[in-house]
């Protein structure tokens, strides 16, 4: 062979070779660059700062509910479902708590998400939670437009709208007490 | 010479014709199908090494109904993706941008093919230049200044040649080296689909997703013994916990940890298996998993199983 054949064959072999490393290096996944990490799993409590998501839609009670409209109050949003024991332990924090801040320009509302809303109903009943405002998500498309991973998960939303801090799992009283009375006070 | 013409040109043309029907892919992927391809493409957030497409978290069901209903009003995949994006971050893609190493595997190909081309186009160009043997030039070496220079041409083409081979060569190394870390389990393009262990544990895989985890255990211990790998045993233990055996669970992950003690993942089924057994050491365990791998993609549903405040 020549030495130009050589060459021809070399340049096609390396064509040939760097047309095979596309598909190799499409198929490569990404875990093993970063396989554990996820914002999933930083600390319980997540500062946050972004205008909340719309949240419209007819409560439980059969209202209206539009979180645009509460502009001016502290509204605490809280994702749950009757299928999630935790869930079940915290609504009766949630439920003192609307009781105990209401007058001070808070209000409490609970997405209730792919639920049965049978399941819902009874479970407010036994928490002693009735007076909830609760909007079903039935298709749970609210709860990933927030950005929801599981529930129970808590959210903040502040006077301007703006979404300040977010938990997710359960709440505890403490929590509760320092993060409204911060926002309550500001 | 026409030969090798039309060879060069219809390596070159099938490359074109490639790249053009991905783009074209891209551009007009729509309807059901690209739902599917968007949801394959998601990490499930509440899950651990699932898509939105395999998982039944109801996260990742509201995810597909989220991804169908915007796919249905006419977004594109990628608008999709950036929407997903913009709420959980880029981690909830299964393929994140390219970083590092990442990056390298995609330009480098690009390189050398432009490379390549550049040089068989050069090469059919000027095919006088070239000597047409070594032999030949060894016995003239006290030809002209003229045949000296294209000798020199001659060495720097057989040079880059052997250059844009080597490149190639360190990609495929690279591309190797970084998909040997993919997990066991990992059913990616690199697994080869005629590996018995690996189509056990397909099997294995098919049975524990229709729930039949007493079936599943039982491919996972028979594969667990052809290839002694801790994750395949953590996946047994995982599958024996699921077919209400914890105890045997357990002391599976404890083996495992005797060789591996801090393996996140052993401590995490060691944790759950122990919840399983109601041993008080279970919540021990489940923080020594978090205090280990805190930033863990399962480390939030364990917070949630653990009493607040403890």
């Amino acid at each position: 062979m020549t030495s130009r054949h050589r060459l021809l064959w070399s340049i096609l072999a390396g064509a040939v070779l760097a047309a095979g490393a596309f598909p190799l290096a499409a198929g490569l996944r990404a875990e093993p660059t970063d396989p554990t990490r996820s914002p999933a799993a930083g600390p319980v409590t997540r500062v946050l700062d972004g205008p909340a998501p719309p949240l419209t839609g007819r409560t439980m009670g059969g209202g209206d509910f539009d979180l645009a409209a509460l502009r001016g109050q502290i509204v605490l949003v809280n994702v749950w479902a009757s299928w999630c024991e935790p869930c079940r332990q915290e609504l009766p924090l949630l439920a003192e708590t609307q009781r105990q801040w209401t007058g001070q320009g808070v209000r409490l509302v609970g997405l209730d998400v792919r639920d049965n809303e049978h399941d819902a109903h009874q479970l407010l009943a036994e928490t002693g939670a009735t007076d909830l405002t609760v909007v079903p998500d039935s298709r749970g498309t609210i709860a990933v437009s927030w950005g929801v991973r599981g529930v129970p998960e808590t959210f903040i939303v502040d006077r301007a709208g703006r979404i300040r801090v977010g938990v997710r799992g359960p709440v505890t009283a403490t929590w509760l007490r320092q993060q409204l009375t911060r926002l309550v006070d500001s | 010479m026409n030969a090798r013409k039309l060879l060069v040109v219809a390596a070159t043309a099938a490359l074109l014709a490639a790249t053009g029907l991905a783009v074209a892919r891209s551009t007009w992927d729509t309807g059901p199908a690209a739902a599917d391809r968007v949801a394959a493409g998601l990490r499930c957030p509440s899950c651990e090494g699932e898509t939105v497409a395999d998982s039944r978290s109801p996260v990742a069901a509201a995810m597909r109904e989220v991804i169908a209903e915007q796919v249905a009003a006419g977004r594109t995949p990628d608008q999709v993706r950036d929407w997903f994006v913009q709420r959980y971050g880029a981690e909830v893609l299964a393929d994140p941008p390219s970083r590092g190493i990442g990056v390298l595997l995609w330009v480098l190909p690009g390189a050398v093919l432009l490379l390549a081309v550049a040089l068989a186009v050069r090469t059919m160009r000027h095919p006088n230049e070239m000597p047409s043997s070594r032999p030949a030039l060894a016995h003239r070496p006290e030809r002209a200044p003229g045949g000296t220079k294209r000798a020199h041409a001659w060495r720097t083409w057989d040079m880059v040649a052997i250059g844009v081979i080597g490149m190639v060569a360190a990609v495929a190394l690279m591309a190797a080296r970084v998909g040997n870390t993919n997990p066991p389990s990992s059913t990616g393009p690199t697994s080869a689909p005629a590996d018995p262990v690996a189509q056990q544990l397909n099997i294995a895989q098919s049975l524990e997703a229709q729930g039949q985890y007493a079936a599943a255990a039982g491919v996972y211990r028979a594969v667990a013994e052809a290839r002694p790998d801790p994750q395949v045993r953590l996946r047994l233990a995982v599958t024996l916990i699921r077919a209400g055996q914890p105890t045997e669970a357990a002391a599976i992950a404890r083996e495992v940890l005797a060789g591996r003690p801090t393996d996140a993942d052993a401590v995490l089924v060691l944790g759950l298996a122990e919840r399983a057994t109601r041993s008080p050491a279970a919540d021990e365990t489940l923080r020594r998993f978090l205090r280990l791998a805190p930033d863990h993609p399962a480390a939030a549903e364990i917070r949630r199983l653990l009493p607040p405040g403890g």
